[in-house]
């Protein structure tokens, strides 16, 4: 599949990017990470590999429909981008909820909140729910951020999980995010702005420290809008504190050298995140609600056991499976022929598969 | 079939497997090529499906890391892709590595040969500390040499980011010979400069093409740093008895490196000091070394297509039983950790056996957020 998000967007937001660095010509670290490389858009693209996702999910799904019961796609509501967005964002507010209770570490939150809105990027809601894909990220995002658990631990503290459902989706998880874990967060380039503020002329930590913790805030409801994707950690780091002190935000700019139209971008990315505060973290519960009743509707059959599509795929994948397997046993039959025509060495099925086996992928 | 799916499909569809070169519990590592360019690469296959814990740690570390890098010196990851139950890296082909290399003994090394390693290793180590990350397994086996002769760093399975102040890590960590006396004091918290101890250890063994500090115990490794380099002083390692594991290992009169070590020029044994320097704080950065006098002292580096070489590769069918050691031992270091490394030497001319890699703790045992490795 084409990284359709490659390259930089239109548009790009300068201010900050590169600004570590100072050298021109010379990747910063920022620009090398993958983050940089493959995970930012501008609003249009965004909402086009939304889009996109979500039609060719409606189409296949449709057609999973009909191979079931020829006419039963007819009359089902499917789910639009937009419903699929709202669903998403409410299991992204309960990633926190679930970090709380494991006592996890803001590291852990931040990175899984970023994992699952990354994964609805190359995948539909209607395929895989929100709410079991949620609990894989947060257990992945502990592992790569260096705070693993056990996986027993784990289920055993959320209800009707068991962990074959945390590890069924792992893989598929990993392959969403393109095996790229790492991520770089606002939180972070907050804790380096505030220790910079401290060295601003006539600062009075006593009033940086109440700015900071306004901020913080700002910066963990930017995690429930689409900010991370469209601005870099710094930029939606200076807009959480442009939103606590526009003055203090403005006053560092001044002495870094930025000019005020390089503000405008930031001002951009605190207005997203203000937006996302006035809506309650834009969440309708009515709406999702609706929403979720309708998916238990439009769910793709080939994701349900027991429904014909599911035995179909299922029937296709073990067809192709021993079609290789069969291929291996030939392989393997006509080496053994070479040096044992007489079969001195029993070539029964058991032994047979097991060579076969250790050489499969 | 999902898009995602069908991705990784395609991506494992660019390549094929030819032999395998090296098998451990926890990997298999395959000669391969890219289909399309026939460009040769390493694959290694890493098992899941055993780990109840689904991805384990080092296959997440070396993941993480590896994809975030791109630098000369440290190894390329090219694809990552998944078969099964499995989780495929597709690597960098890289020929040989510096252990082969110095065990090797019909090589001679001039000392601009050496200072080219360095250079090289240096460089690698600046570029994953510039990005806040900590190797944490250092030594001649993971420095491997593509065809050209480039140096490039491998095996990030024990690495993890710099933590922040008051963040503890684990102190089980590096190769016995190649790890700092704070880490062997059962120092929880460090920093670059642990790495730089190792680089040290190599630019050491680079000289005299044998293990510098070859110890046969965690306990036995402070008494072999200690009669080495003397017993430290409060003086040149503050506080160093309050470490957590400290212990009295007994005094030792210090010799000047350079009765050891002959041959080597003032900058060289200056630059070397300073990375066996026992404060890890007053240990010189990766970014300093390169800008040692040492460094700019005659001669200049050698070219790295001018380095000696292990013999060339044979083509499978020749390949000698020494080769073929040569490269099992080249594989483990890929494999990053397996109970084959086991490479108790026939030659019988290096003193003691390698010390075993480090292996992860089942992370069960990792809750309460230590991580725990399994000492050597």
């Amino acid at each position: 599949m084409a990284d359709g998000n490659t390259g930089p967007s239109s548009g790009e937001p300068k201010a900050l990017e590169g600004l570590s660095t100072g050298q021109s010509g010379r990747k910063s670290l920022w620009q090398g990470s993958s983050q940089y490389r493959h995970w930012r858009f501008s609003k249009e693209t965004l909402h086009q590999q939304r889009t996109q996702i979500n039609e060719s999910a409606v189409g296949a799904i449709k057609n999973a429909f009909e191979t079931d019961e020829p006419g039963s796609s007819m009359g089902i509501e499917f789910l639009n981008a937009e419903d699929e967005y709202a669903l998403v964002k409410l299991y992204v507010g309960k990633i926190s909820q679930l970090c709380g209770h494991f006592r996890f570490d803001e590291e852990v939150e931040a990175t899984a909140m970023t994992y699952l809105k990354r994964f609805y990027l190359k995948n539909t809601v209607m395929d895989w729910h929100p709410k079991n894909v949620m609990l894989t990220a947060l257990f992945l995002a502990a592992k790569t951020t260096n705070h693993p658990i056990s996986l027993e631990h784990y289920t055993a503290h959320i209800p009707k999980t068991s962990p074959n459902d945390v590890l069924e989706l792992e893989f598929l998880l990993a392959q969403s995010l393109s095996f790229e874990f790492a991520v770089w967060h606002a939180h972070r380039a907050m804790w380096g702005l505030w220790l910079d503020f401290q060295t601003l002329p006539d600062s009075r930590p006593e009033a940086i420290k109440d700015i900071y913790n306004a901020a913080i805030d700002h910066v963990r409801m930017s995690r429930l809008s689409d900010a991370e994707f469209i601005y870099a950690p710094s930029q939606i780091a200076l807009a959480a504190f442009y939103l606590a002190s526009e003055e203090l935000a403005e006053q560092w700019a001044k002495a870094k050298g930025l000019s005020p139209s390089d503000l405008d971008v930031i001002k951009e990315a605190a207005s997203m995140i203000s937006q996302e505060s006035e809506q309650g973290g834009g969440i309708n519960v009515e709406f999702v609600r609706e929403v979720d009743r309708r998916l238990r509707l439009c769910k793709n059959p080939e994701k349900i056991p027991g429904t014909k599509a599911y035995i179909k795929r299922q029937e296709a994948a073990e067809a192709a499976a021993a079609e290789k397997r069969a291929k291996k046993a030939l392989e393997a039959d006509s080496q053994d022929m070479d040096v044992d025509v007489f079969g001195s060495k029993p070539i029964n099925d058991a032994s047979m598969h097991g060579a076969s086996s250790a050489e499969e992928d | 079939m999902d898009a995602v799916e069908k991705a990784n499909l395609s991506t494992s569809q660019k390549y094929s497997k030819e032999v395998k070169v090296g098998e451990g519990a926890y990997a298999v590592v395959y000669k391969g090529r890219e289909i399309a360019t026939g460009r040769q690469v390493a694959i290694k296959k890493i098992k899941v499906g055993q780990f109840k814990d689904g991805l384990d740690m080092s296959a997440v570390r070396e993941v993480k890391y590896l994809r975030e890098l791109q630098h000369d010196n440290v190894i390329a990851l090219l694809d990552v892709f998944s078969s099964k139950t499995n989780l495929n890296l597709v690597l960098e082909f890289l020929d040989a590595d510096l252990e082969i290399i110095i065990k090797d003994r019909s090589n001679v090394f001039q000392p601009a040969d050496i200072k080219s390693w360095m250079v090289m290793t240096l460089r690698g180590l600046e570029f994953c500390h510039r990005n806040f990350i900590l190797h944490r397994d250092l030594k001649p086996n993971n420095l491997l040499l593509a065809s050209d002769g480039q140096l490039k760093i491998a095996d990030f399975g024990l690495a993890r980011d710099f933590a922040d102040p008051n963040v503890k890590m684990t102190s089980q960590v590096i190769t016995r010979w190649y790890r700092p006396p704070e880490l062997l004091f059962g120092c929880r918290f460090y920093g670059p400069g642990s790495d730089m101890w190792s680089v040290g250890c190599i630019f050491a063994e680079l000289m005299l093409r044998t293990p510098y500090l070859p110890g046969e115990s965690d306990m036995d490794q402070l008494k072999v740093i200690f009669r080495a380099l003397g017993t430290p002083t409060e003086d040149e390692w503050p506080g160093y008895t309050s470490l957590p594991d400290y212990m009295v290992v007994g005094q030792y009169p210090k010799t000047p490196l350079r009765d050891l070590f002959t041959a080597a020029s003032t900058e060289a044994i200056s630059l070397l000091a300073k990375l066996l320097a026992y404060a890890p704080g007053k240990r010189i950065s990766a970014k300093e070394a390169l800008h040692h006098a040492y460094f700019f002292q005659p001669p200049n580096p050698t070219h790295h297509s001018k380095l000696p070489k292990s013999k060339p590769a044979a083509s499978q069918e020749n390949d000698t039983p020494a080769d073929k050691k040569a490269q099992n031992e080249l594989y483990d270091s890929l494999k990053g950790g397996t109970g084959t490394r086991k490479r108790k030497s026939s030659m019988g001319h290096e003193g003691p056996g390698r010390p075993p890699p480090l292996r992860h703790g089942d992370m069960a045992s990792t809750v309460t957020g230590s991580s725990s490795l399994r000492s050597p």
